[in-house]
């Protein structure tokens, strides 16, 4: 059963702290079984011939009893529910689907994860949970977005470098003996009460939390609570509870949405809940025809954000700038109703934001007004959102604004929202100082390295007796604590959240822990000497007080299977403004002075990537290219070009290969920071913009992240957690190199992406056909593309096969979010290649997102476009390799037959969308840094690298204990690639043949195999939250693929080279107001290309109107 | 053919009248003896000094060839600069380079053997030489550029696991035929033309190991004229089968390109213009060869002052004709109307790698106009200044079809940057190790001269001719 391991060498129990080697793992009994085993669930059994059959007896037979023993497998022991699929038998080589959620700060995404032979693989959204099932548009509809950071999780799970170990004052420790240690801390505070006992929180929407919270602040009622978020996402809710005088938080429903006025708000990119949001919002973005209404998204803001990307209307302002502009919105809107009688409160309020909007320039102000007429008139269909960094106030205004436009209760309602009473990092720090706390108890979090710089938190902590911290990672705080216990993650926890309606939902392990991981609950309940420890039965005690009548049982497994709890959202609430507390609401804000050139702005946003600095050591997420920049491995100090160029700082932009750019230092109240500048187009002008989460050193946060970008936390205090006042900024005489994978930021004029404006759109539907080139005169073929010269019959569609596979990428839909790479990333075992192979063009993301800027630089506008293959009917990779290792197949798809791949590149060079991607170094098994390394001069775990191959030329040359969580993370029914080979987007060939295979079985003797819509969703289709990616069948007139191809917005990309590509792009269309002073009557785009000499006129030799340009009519 | 001439009898020479008189293609009136002396000399002679220190680096060359080779197989493409978008770089640059020098050669020994050049017997033999050395060069570079050389052989129409047949539509495919077929021919012909040659060594040889070697590959050749009538007879078929090889090859090589829809590579005009540019580097090559070489080893009177002058036209007609292509694709850019075309032609000539466009048309255009001057074609030192102008300027043109073609194409957002790495250069000078070594070790082991051909361009050798008909004299008074 098991392969044989020498004994683990004997380490006294507090060896010294070395790293973290096998050895130091092998201590606990749960690594040591699962290092005897190559692949825990079976792998090595499958070798063994003669275990193979005692193997599957005993899998069928341990999950008839789903999970009672299996001692060594990583399957939990307690009972967890599959999903939709198979959830009656277990077929070994299937995967399994699992529900469960990813918990956020006080939300969570609902979430279905695949597992194979116990270790999950990927990660997509739950289409069953109300927030998804809501917006269906047909019971067949079923879709659940996701987003990055959900998507990317599973990259943490296999982290070599998460904490492994339990750790005394930085020395070896066991499990037993922390556990020990808890139960004698839980001991000495039941006597006195829980006084001296301090706990610091992350923030968590976890009812299982919340309670036990209760249980503990019952039980010892001296205990004191504190929540330290360093991005927090609560603003909304402390701004509705002010404005209506209860503990309510808006639920927005963008899909509802006519105009979006967004704050300072990135809430299609890093705010909480991006993935419904952006559904929401992509809904109203996607005309089917020309008459459907679009909605509009006004957006102020300080840096460029993901969502600025998508405005129709975009106002720079610096962050100080967006209080004074939403408080002349707020009295425009408030007077558009009529003014309000004088003397009342809300006359005073709206003097008082006359007042405050008093320093705004005539430009802004014109752009306030004709936005707040605007939304006053689609009021009922209006959201406005403000984003965490602004201010109490602009969030209060934006509750006062989503109340008055919203009366008919459209696009934005109130749910009850209450948060557990607990104190800030200042007080904590504050009794810190006044010898209050005996105990501290840091569950996650990171303060030491994301607390405010003001606080000092790494010397206040130090003041408790004794800490005791549980952490995923060895990281910045863990040198600074007494206890350090590993956290589990939570695929491998017990665990329950409220999504962002308020539902409940279970958090499931798929897997025990890796590394003996506590959870959170269970920390929590064993401080607090509670008789249920084990997170597991915490859960399902909270589950027995939420859970409805019936047998608990049974509601119990439903609740599993399900991944949620019908009915368990939050009430709706009626609300009502209380004008009252306008003045608490407005205190203090009076009009503040616009930054300068020697008092900047800094604006704290947090990465697109790494959030606040918890992914870190993802390196999904290190490689995946910033939304707005497409930097990788790095953040960067962003500056607008006129206050770069005041400032001395130049970037130079010519051959970005060898991209190395100024590293400037920032002061801001006698802190400074240093980082490389980054000219950003449409940033706001002397504002400077830093994101968080970065320059952590290697110890702290592991092999992958350590050492990337610059730390701007030590800028950041408790006054200025958003943005702070009066920095200046100088040139270091450093220069700092930057991996870049976009290169070239404009499309010179030529159709790539195409838009049109609302108007444009509705009198000439067909404009983005028109764009295409002018056709060569041989006609067009029967799917009205142009014919080539010399047709080739092995070019055409193929009538005999059962499906014509093809894609539509919605361009109106697509934010730009990326949350598709990753997706894409992880289902595809796509590798990362590291800062120094992304600097030379070797990324190898099967789907990039493109992002073109137009217009001034200052101003621009911006466009996505992700890019997959093509999938060409008439391939020009295909004709140009010379072994036949990518082919065509009857069903339209481009295969590539990895082991038949010599690796000439020649299908790369000849392929028109660069989409191939090239094995130029054995990625997957090397270590990223020692790529240019020979095998013959390297050595690996002490042993030469070409014995180790000789030896076994299945193993990587990474250390053992890397790889082997390495492999755990791939996907089996993807091909790992090897070097000199060339790869690409598959269309997810594993998953349609799955569903073939499937449709296959279920039709039986019938003859019906054609496989149903929706069935295949592409693993980037089922991220998307936007809905912008559709899979299917274009020989089905029917299905969802050839309708959307059919649309007159579809366009293929290159069309003249009659390669005739299966994706089909369908043009963006945007929705400027007319009245705007920033209106174009073209999209800068598309006057771009009118001055290249484009035109919007049909044109051609029997175009005909209606009929779609690419692969799109099918079934005629 | 008169009487004997009486042994010491003066021979009066009365050739045709001065301004009649065509330069004759050996110098000195030397005699025929002079001829195998010579060209014997530089084998059967001590090494002299210049050719080790031209020998010793070219092993160091070749050695470090070697070493970046094990490197790059044992560690991946990824040594080189090639990226995503420029899937192609140094490697490709340097094949086409190298098989454009291959071009002289055969062209010298097949077509202008056809043509009745007859010049050509002075530099035919080196030339081949050089095709072959220089094809050497070039064929690593496909066979190892490949990401997984270790199934190079599925190229070859072979049987292997996966029962497939290679792609016949690939260009690359059409390549491996090319290159093979032009190099074997090569190859036979050159040794072909070597084997009377190779019995006179023979037969001058005092070592009995270079009696056996020269003797068992001059495979038993008497003089005979039964032996020269054959000789003939084949010298003449193989001339005929490598004349179209020598067109074909280069436009195989080019439509490795053509074939592909990329704009700068997508052009019918490749295939006539790559063989003219190939003819232009394989005489700018054979020039810089032989320039010195006839110096260090005393041929100037084999190879005269008007071999240099007639390889001098041939550069002058062929960089024009490249001239007129370089013109011509701007034109067809223009006219064709597609923006993507016109863009990737602007690009060339202003773009980020503009300077390497202006170098190849300086060095391949503007540079060989020289070649009008008759001054300018007399001076050696400036004709082998250019000759080496026109190499480089050679090889700047494959750097700008190959890497300005691929760094910016069709979408933007994948336009990119291409630098090599000393990976890359190293390798490229290792192939001068390796073509130099072949060279310097031909020179020294063969007839660098083709000694019997020579000979029989001789005055002496034209029973017509006063000077000819015997060995010892000519026509009587």
């Amino acid at each position: 059963m098991s392969k044989t391991v020498p004994p683990p060498c004997p380490e006294p129990a507090t060896g010294p702290l070395y790293w973290r080697s096998l050895e130091h793992l092998a201590e606990t009994p749960e690594f040591r079984a699962w290092a005897e085993r190559e692949f825990p669930a079976g792998a090595s059994e499958l070798r063994d011939p003669h275990s193979r059959r005692d193997f599957m007896k005993l899998m069928s037979a341990s999950f008839l009893l789903a999970g009672a023993g299996l001692t060594g497998c990583r399957r939990p022991v307690e009972t967890i529910q599959p999903f939709a699929k198979q959830p009656e038998g277990y077929t070994h080589g299937l995967p399994q689907h699992y529900a469960t959620a990813m918990p956020r700060r006080g939300g969570a995404v609902p979430l279905v994860v695949t597992t194979h032979e116990g270790r999950p693989i990927k990660i997509e959204g739950n289409a069953e949970h109300p927030l998804n099932a809501a917006l269906a548009r047909d019971p067949a509809d079923r879709h659940g977005g996701t987003d990055l950071p959900a998507q990317a999780s599973l990259l943490n799970l296999y982290d070599p470098d998460r904490a492994r170990r339990y750790t005394f004052k930085g020395l070896n420790s066991t499990r037993e003996q922390a556990l020990d240690a808890l139960a004698e801390a839980a001991r000495k505070f039941a006597d006195r009460q829980g006084k001296g006992l301090c706990f610091l929180l992350e923030r968590s929407g976890s009812p299982s939390r919340a309670r036990l919270q209760q249980l503990l602040t019952e039980k010892l009622p001296q205990a004191r609570w504190f929540t330290y978020e360093p991005v927090d996402f609560d603003p909304p809710r402390r701004g509705a509870s002010l404005a209506f005088g209860r503990a309510v938080r808006p639920l927005y429903h963008l899909e509802r949405a006519r105009r979006v006025l967004a704050l300072d708000c990135d809430f299609l990119g890093v705010e909480e809940e991006a993935y419904r949001l952006i559904r929401g919002f992509a809904r109203g973005r996607a005309p089917k025809t020309p008459g459907d209404e679009l909605n509009r998204l006004y957006v102020a803001e300080s840096l460029l954000t993901v969502t600025g990307s998508n405005a129709d209307h975009r106002l720079r302002l610096a962050a100080s700038q967006v209080f004074p502009l939403a408080a002349w919105l707020g009295a425009e809107v408030l007077e558009a109703g009529g003014a309000p009688a004088p003397g009342t409160p809300a006359a005073a309020a709206v003097a008082a934001l006359r007042e405050a909007a008093s320093g705004l320039t005539p430009e802004v102000r014109r752009w306030g007004s004709v936005c707040a007429q605007d939304l006053w008139a689609s009021r009922g269909q209006v959201a406005v959102l403000a984003g965490h960094r602004q201010p109490l106030a602009v969030h209060w205004l934006a509750q006062v604004l989503n109340f008055q436009l919203g009366r008919a209760g459209g696009a934005v309602g109130f749910i009850e929202a209450s948060e557990p009473a607990s104190g800030t990092m200042a007080a904590l720090v504050q009794a810190l100082h006044g010898s209050e706390v005996d105990t501290l108890v840091v569950l996650g979090g990171n303060p030491v390295y994301n607390a405010p710089a003001d606080l000092e938190w790494a010397k206040a902590q130090r003041q408790a007796t004794t800490i005791f911290r549980l952490g995923a990672y060895e990281d910045e705080t863990a040198p600074h604590c007494d206890w350090h216990l590993p956290m589990a993650h939570y695929l491998e926890s017990w665990g329950d959240a409220r999504t962002a309606d308020g539902s409940l939902v279970p958090v499931q392990p798929l897997i025990e822990p890796l590394f003996g991981g506590l959870t959170e609950l269970e920390v929590l309940a064993r401080v607090g000497g509670l008789e249920a420890v084990k997170p597991h039965d915490i859960v399902r005690g909270t589950f027995q007080g939420l859970a409805p009548e019936g047998v608990f049982e049974e509601n119990w497994k439903k609740y599993l299977h399900a991944g949620y709890l019908p009915g368990s959202a939050a009430k709706a609430v009626e609300v009502e403004l209380q004008w009252g507390t306008a003045s608490q609401a407005l205190a203090g804000m009076g009009a503040k002075p616009p930054p300068s050139a020697t008092a900047l702005e800094v604006v704290f946003a947090p990465d697109n990537r790494v959030d606040d600095g918890r992914y870190t050591n993802n390196g999904w997420l290190q490689e995946l290219p910033d939304p707005i920049t497409k930097i990788v491995w790095d953040n960067v100090v962003y500056l607008s070009e006129k206050t770069a160029r005041e400032l001395g700082v130049a970037v130079v932009d010519e051959n970005r290969m060898n991209l190395r750019v100024p590293v400037v230092r920032l002061e801001s109240a006698g802190r400074t920071i240093e980082g490389p500048a980054w000219i950003q187009p449409g940033l706001a002008d002397y504002v400077v913009g830093v994101t968080l989460g970065y320059g952590r050193p290697a110890a702290a946060v592991g092999r992958v992240g350590g050492g990337t970008g610059y730390n701007a936390y030590p800028l950041r205090t408790t006054q200025a957690l958003g943005f702070a006042s009066g920095a200046t900024l100088q040139l270091t005489g450093k220069r700092y190199p930057l991996s870049c994978t976009q290169n070239h930021w404009v499309m010179q004029g030529r159709p790539i992406v195409r838009e049109a404006n609302l108007e444009t759109y509705r009198q000439n539907p067909q404009f983005a056909q028109a764009m295409n080139l002018p056709e060569p005169p041989y006609g067009l073929d029967e799917q009205h593309r142009p014919k080539p010269i010399y047709p080739n019959p092995l070019d055409q569609l193929k009538p005999d096969a059962t499906h014509w596979w093809g894609m539509t990428v919605d361009l109106g839909a697509c934010v730009g979010c990326s949350a598709c790479v990753i997706a894409c990333q992880s289902e595809n075992n796509i590798p990362i290649v590291g800062k120094d192979q992304v600097r030379r063009n070797r990324e190898m993301h099967w789907l990039r997102i493109d992002r073109y800027f137009a217009g001034p630089t200052a101003d621009p506008q911006v466009v996505n476009q992700p890019v997959m293959c093509q999938h060409c009917e008439a391939a020009p990779c295909e004709s140009v390799c010379p072994v036949n290792a990518t082919v065509h197949d009857d069903e339209g798809l481009n295969l590539m037959a990895y082991n038949r791949c010599v690796g000439t590149r020649y299908c790369s060079n000849n392929c028109p969308f660069k989409v191939r991607r090239f094995n130029f170094f054995d990625y997957h098994r090397r270590p990223l840094d020692k790529l240019y390394q020979s095998p013959l001069t390297t050595f690996t775990d002490g042993e030469w690298e070409v014995k180790r191959w000789l030896k076994n030329r299945d193993r990587g040359s990474r250390p053992q204990e890397e790889w082997d969580l390495l492999r755990l993370a791939k996907n089996p029914q993807v091909t790992v690639r090897m070097r000199g080979v060339m790869e690409k987007c598959t269309f997810c060939l594993q998953r349609i043949e799955a569903a073939k295979i499937a449709q296959k079985i279920q039709a039986g003797a019938s003859a019906d195999v054609e496989v149903r819509d929706g069935a295949i969703q592409t693993a980037c289709e089922q991220a998307c939250p936007a809905e912008a990616i559709v899979f299917g069948n274009l020989k089905d007139p029917n299905s969802r693929v050839a309708k959307a191809a059919r649309q007159d917005r579809g366009y293929s990309l290159l069309e003249f080279l009659a390669v005739k590509p299966r994706v089909t792009y369908l043009a963006r269309v945007r929705n400027p107001n007319p009245a705007m002073p920033d209106y174009h009557q073209q999209p800068l785009t598309t006057a771009e290309y009118l001055e290249h000499g484009g035109t919007l006129i049909p044109h051609g030799t029997g175009a005909a109107p209606g009929a779609g340009s690419a692969a799109t009519n099918g079934g005629h | 053919m008169a009487g004997a001439v009486p042994p010491g009898a003066e021979v009066r020479v009365i050739g045709p009248p001065q301004e009649l008189e065509r330069v004759p293609l050996v110098a000195n009136q030397r005699s025929l003896a002079w001829v195998s002396d010579r060209v014997a000399g530089i084998v059967e002679g001590r090494a002299p000094l210049w050719w080790w220190v031209a020998f010793v680096p070219s092993v160091v060359a070749l050695l470090l060839l070697g070493a970046m080779l094990v490197y790059q197989i044992s560690t991946g493409v990824g040594v080189w600069g090639n990226n995503h978008p420029v899937m192609w770089g140094w490697d490709i640059i340097n094949f086409v380079w190298w098989i454009g020098i291959g071009h002289a050669g055969t062209l010298i020994s097949a077509i202008l053997f056809l043509l009745r050049q007859r010049w050509r017997t002075a530099v035919n033999r080196a030339a081949e030489a050089m095709t072959i050395f220089a094809v050497m060069c070039a064929g690593i570079y496909p066979a190892l550029h490949v990401g997984r050389i270790w199934f190079d052989w599925w190229l070859f129409p072979v049987h292997n696991s996966q029962s497939l047949w290679p792609q016949f539509r690939s260009p690359l495919m059409w390549d491996v035929f090319a290159v093979s077929t032009y190099f074997t021919v090569s190859v036979l012909f050159w040794y072909m033309g070597l084997i009377p040659d190779l019995a006179v060594f023979r037969d001058r040889a005092k070592t009995k190991l270079r009696k056996f070697f020269y003797g068992l590959f001059a495979l038993g050749w008497t003089g005979s004229n039964r032996h020269w009538s054959n000789y003939e007879k084949a010298y003449l078929i193989l001339a005929g089968l490598s004349t179209p090889l020598v067109l074909s090859v280069h436009s195989i090589v080019s439509l490795d390109f053509a074939v592909s829809q990329l704009p700068g590579w997508h052009t019918t005009i490749f295939p006539p213009y790559f063989v003219a540019g190939a003819i232009f580097s394989g005489f700018g090559m054979v020039l810089t060869l032989l320039i010195p070489l006839r110096k260090w080893c005393h041929l100037e009177d084999i190879i005269t002052q008007r071999h240099i002058d007639v390889m001098c036209k041939v550069t002058l007609a062929t960089g024009s004709i490249v001239g007129y292509a370089y013109g011509m694709e701007f034109f067809i850019a223009w006219y064709s109307g597609s923006p993507y075309e016109r863009f990737a032609f602007i690009n060339r000539a202003m773009g980020p790698y503009a300077w390497g466009y202006w170098t190849m048309i300086f060095c391949n255009v503007v540079a060989p106009q020289l070649f009008w001057s008759r001054r300018i074609r007399s001076n050696l030192l400036v004709v082998w200044i250019l000759s080496i102008v026109v190499n480089v300027g050679m090889w700047f043109e494959r750097f700008v079809i190959i890497v300005i073609s691929l760094h910016r194409d069709f979408l933007a957002a994948n336009w990119g940057h291409y630098l090599p790495t000393w990976v890359d250069v190293c390798t490229y000078l290792g192939t001068f190790g390796l073509f130099f070594t072949c060279f310097l070790l031909f020179m020294r082991f063969l007839p660098m001269i083709a000694i019997a051909e020579v000979k029989g361009v001789t005055p002496q050798a034209d029973p017509h001719h006063p000077l000819g008909g015997a060995k010892s004299g000519g026509h009587p008074a």
